[in-house]
């Protein structure tokens, strides 16, 4: 089961948009599990979000064994620095683990359009889709059309797909199969 | 270091530099130390044990794999030779991430020899081997698709180097896959400062072809002559003393099969040709297909093209006459028994007898007309 927590309020058809998205992408039932506050410790001082004290510090959810609970911000979220540098952080999630948080904070503006909100709601189900695939074991891809490829790939398109290549979802799949549930 | 196992047993393996962080004796193994099995991952050795395995009494090395808490037993003596190495320091670890930020466009395009190598660096390359696997299936990746079993090994090198990078840097494995595509793929408009790269790591060098000549060479040589106290017989000489026209019958059978021994000889030396790019092996191999090809041509087999049968006529001038009596004396028994009496004048009959059992190989050859 994922579990989709909100730290600021969704408008329901994008959140609607998501769940139908993930449950395609994983056949896993997806739902919204309501809203929760921001943890105090995780705020940096350029208001930034610590990815990684999030996940730490941020309230917990009830779940079952090989539930996965994707935490979704406004805020812009910062990674500790590695050893090139910053790398800019779209999101994070627990390798293998049970949490991952998005931002939607680098995703397009939003607008009023419809076409506009389509490709902000397929980005953000793009996103939601990478960062629950990391929970399921998955690593990055190199195709740029798979949704496990870097976000800030300069190969990626500009609308780019939301669905795992052939790789990936197959890997997924064997994961959730062997999972305990 | 010790390389990867041997291809073949009977090879030597090649001695090459030890990677930095080899553990080569399992006395300097603690309980609670990490360490990386190739191919494996990061373990942590949680004691020594003794098994009565077989009858035998065993000292295992008890390990953990962090990733998922897999029991991993090797035997002590076996430590040295496995490549188990302690987990890369920071210094190894900024020589990485300097290794994959550098450009990097030339990927070897020999899927076999890609294939090979990248296994090896995975077993005996170090941290920074598992990094240039994944550089260079990467680098392919963005000519090509990767192939199903690359695509695999790709996604394995990468989860080792994540596994790794995460424990030296002692941050979690996603953080540390971010790192690490941040300098394999960086955002538009990002450039890094980079040091040199680290020294790339060392392969063994191609095994050598094994040789089929072996049993070639007894197909050719043992013909079972030696049984028939033919041993010495000089087939060369024999044909030698055919006649120019018999000859040339057998000729185009012979220039068949003579086409055959070339393509034969040819066919290593092509695939010798295939792998040169990568590696010096492949010039022994050729070379060794160059002496092959001269042993066929100075061996007395029957079939000869016309510029061997001169060298064998010339060198059977050279040769005592003695020695070119004997296939005369040998080959009368074989062929008519009732022709030893009248072989007693010995020079008389050497003529003659080449003639009777000359005609004999090419009746054989005409054999195909029927």
């Amino acid at each position: 089961m994922i579990r989709v927590v909100t730290l600021e309020k969704i408008d329901p058809a994008d959140m609607a948009f998501l769940t139908a998205t993930l449950y395609r992408a994983f056949g896993l039932g997806t739902e919204h599990a309501g809203d929760r506050p921001v943890p105090r410790d995780a705020e940096m001082d350029d208001g930034r979000l610590d990815a990684v004290k999030f996940l730490q510090d941020v309230a917990p959810v009830r779940t079952f064994a090989d539930d996965k609970v994707l935490y979704i911000t406004s805020a812009p979220l910062a990674l500790p620095p590695g050893p090139l540098g910053e790398p800019p952080c779209w999101g994070f999630s627990q390798y293998g683990g049970e949490r991952a948080v998005i931002t939607t904070s680098k995703l397009p503006e939003r607008g009023v359009t419809e076409a506009s909100i389509e490709t902000w709601r397929r980005r953000l189900a793009r996103e939601a889709i990478h960062a629950i695939g990391h929970l399921w074991d998955l690593h990055h891809c190199y195709d740029a059309k798979c949704a496990m490829h870097p976000s800030w790939s300069p190969a990626l398109p500009a609308n780019p797909e939301m669905d795992l290549d052939t790789f990936c979802r197959e890997k997924s799949e064997r994961r959730i199969r062997l999972a305990k549930t | 270091m010790r390389g990867p196992p041997p291809r073949h047993p009977d090879e030597q393996r090649e001695q090459l530099p030890a990677v930095e962080g080899v553990i080569a004796d399992a006395a300097e193994l603690q309980p609670g130390n990490r360490v990386v099995y190739p191919n494996q991952g990061v373990c942590e050795v949680v004691g020594v044990e003794e098994k009565d395995i077989a009858g035998q009494k065993l000292q295992l090395v008890r390990m953990r794999r962090e990733e998922d808490g897999a029991a991993v037993l090797v035997p002590k003596n076996k430590v040295p030779s496995i490549g188990l190495r302690r987990v890369a320091t920071g210094e190894q670890i900024e020589g990485v991430f300097h290794f994959l930020a550098a450009q990097f466009e030339d990927p070897e395009l020999d899927w076999k020899v890609r294939h090979r190598d990248n296994a090896d660096r995975l077993i005996a390359g170090g941290v920074l081997g598992v990094a240039e696997v994944v550089k260079g299936l990467h680098s392919l990746s963005r000519i090509r698709p990767l192939p199903a079993k690359e695509r695999e090994q790709y996604d394995n090198a990468r989860h080792l180097l994540v596994h790794e990078v995460a424990v030296s840097l002692g941050v979690p494995p996603a953080l540390a896959e971010d790192y690490i595509d941040y300098a394999l793929m960086p955002p538009a408009g990002v450039k890094f400062d980079l040091k040199p790269p680290p020294t790339p790591v060392l392969l063994p060098s191609r095994p050598k072809r094994r040789r089929p000549a072996a049993t070639e060479e007894e197909g050719i040589e043992d013909l079972g002559l030696g049984d028939l106290g033919l041993g010495d017989l000089d087939l060369g000489e024999a044909l030698a003393a055919v006649p120019e026209g018999e000859a040339a019958e057998g000729e185009g059978a012979e220039g068949a099969e003579g086409a055959e021994g070339e393509a034969e000889g040819e066919a290593p030396a092509e695939g010798a040709a295939e792998g040169a790019e990568a590696t010096p092996g492949a010039e022994e191999t050729e070379e060794e297909a160059a002496p092959r090809k001269a042993r066929k041509a100075a061996a007395p087999k029957v079939p000869a093209p016309k510029a061997e049968k001169r060298e064998a006529k010339r060198a059977a001038a050279k040769e005592p006459r003695r020695k070119a009596e004997k296939p005369a004396k040998a080959e009368k028994p074989s062929k008519k028994p009732a022709a030893r009496k009248a072989a007693a004048p010995a020079k008389k009959a050497e003529k003659p007898a080449a003639k009777k059992t000359a005609p004999k190989p090419a009746a054989k050859r005409g054999g195909k007309k029927k």
